[in-house]
């Protein structure tokens, strides 16, 4: 039925492959980043720079990944943009975390302390962290899924205007946080040495490959659910056939 | 379906509202220390014991242990400010390293009793220098 044939859809190959490239740029990653030379006054902490930077990027480019879908939903009202969002701004919430847990323990070596209320960049992260679990818990709160759909859409939106925000919260703000390294106002002035910036690029290219897999995944078990909702309402029995039958909520399947 | 005409435009007005609140409180911390400048300009204005934090780069001159902590100069290229700090510091700790104090004046010493250190977006390869000792109370 229905279900079968989501998990053999062609679709399913691709989404492998990407698992798979992610599984060895994780791997290459994690090796480069090992063998990276230490940081001059920082050490062994400055390895947490490969796992922090390219979560929070993914991040970024999970949540605008959330804002465009949303906005394509709010224009052309489809179901599916709208299950792209959810599940690219889930998983934007999940490396969110991950740069969050890594930026502490990096602060407690480098810092001194696990966190700081002062430090613009630190509480820019930590509001656009909770908003973004704020938007999970609106989804899991609302059962109409065209209802679910347009508020989330709006709030999926909103909640963008913090990424900007966070980015260039070290450069409006005298935070504790260090500006940028290389995503700086003078590009062409990056103040890493090269025998770091390899094993960033890895680490990057590993977690961008996780999120498309990861987003995909999401998707189609988000896919799955609607089909068994779907069949559960469809195959009501006695006086089912007095209404005509919903396939897709308010957008009509 | 009038919830909903609700209960949107009123999520969106917490979001903005809590959004602004959550900046200003930013904004009022937007200088998360004084440079050593700022402090000895701004000393006059101050409260006698006012607490605030104090940023700048650990000089090489002068740093000492004392029974409580280290003594250390900290300046911004055009002032200094002798900081006497009780307590451990942290591992990275050294001159040349940014810190951020967190104390108040007692004399023409800033004492202090939290010592951040304040990296830079440097990243260097290690070039073989042995590691740093932060010197103690001498005999």
């Amino acid at each position: 039925m229905t279900v079968a044939a989501a998990t053999l859809h062609p679709r399913s190959r691709v989404i492998a492959a990407t698992g798979v490239a992610a599984l060895c740029l994780t791997a290459a990653g994690l090796y480069m980043s090992v063998t990276a030379p230490d940081e001059e006054s920082q050490g062994e902490a400055a390895r947490l720079l490969f796992v922090h930077v390219p979560s929070a990027i993914t991040a970024y480019i999970a949540l605008g990944t959330g804002l465009v879908t949303a906005i394509w939903y709010l224009i052309r009202r489809s179901p599916a943009s709208d299950l792209l969002s959810a599940a690219a701004i889930e998983v934007g919430v999940l490396f969110t975390a991950i740069t969050l847990l890594t930026g502490m323990i990096w602060g407690r070596f480098v810092w001194g302390v696990w966190w700081d209320w002062g430090d613009a960049r630190m509480v820019s992260t930590a509001v656009l962290f909770f908003f973004y679990l704020g938007y999970l818990a609106l989804r899991r709160s609302i059962t109409d899924p065209g209802v679910r759909a347009v508020r989330c859409a709006v709030l999926g939106i909103v909640g963008f205007v913090q990424v900007p925000m966070v980015h260039y919260s070290v450069l409006w703000f005298r935070t504790l946080h260090q500006g940028p390294s290389i995503i700086r106002p003078d590009l062409a002035n990056s103040t890493m040495d090269a025998a770091f910036v390899a094993p960033l690029g890895v680490a990057l290219a590993a977690f961008m490959a996780a999120l498309a897999y990861l987003v995909a995944v999401r998707v189609r078990i988000a896919r799955l659910e609607a089909a068994v909702a779907r069949s559960a309402t469809t195959s009501q029995p006695v006086g089912a056939s007095v209404y005509p039958p919903r396939l897709g909520g308010r957008d009509g399947g | 379906m009038n919830r909903r005409h609700i209960l949107i435009p009123a999520g969106a007005l917490l979001a903005i509202v809590v959004g602004f609140l959550v900046w200003g409180g930013l904004s009022e911390n937007a200088v998360y220390y004084l440079t050593p400048s700022e402090a000895v300009d701004q000393r006059a204005d101050q409260e006698p014991g006012y607490r605030f934090r104090l940023g700048g780069l650990v000089e090489a001159d002068w740093l000492e242990g004392t029974d409580d902590g280290v003594r250390f100069t900290v300046g911004d290229g055009a002032v200094s400010i002798a900081v006497s700090h009780a307590g451990a510091v942290p591992q990275l700790f050294r001159p040349g390293i940014g810190v951020v104090v967190e104390g108040a004046w007692e004399g023409d010493t800033f004492r202090s009793d939290t010592l951040l250190i304040n990296h830079d977006e440097q990243y260097r390869a290690v070039d073989g220098e042995g590691t740093y000792q932060v010197p103690t109370a001498g005999p």
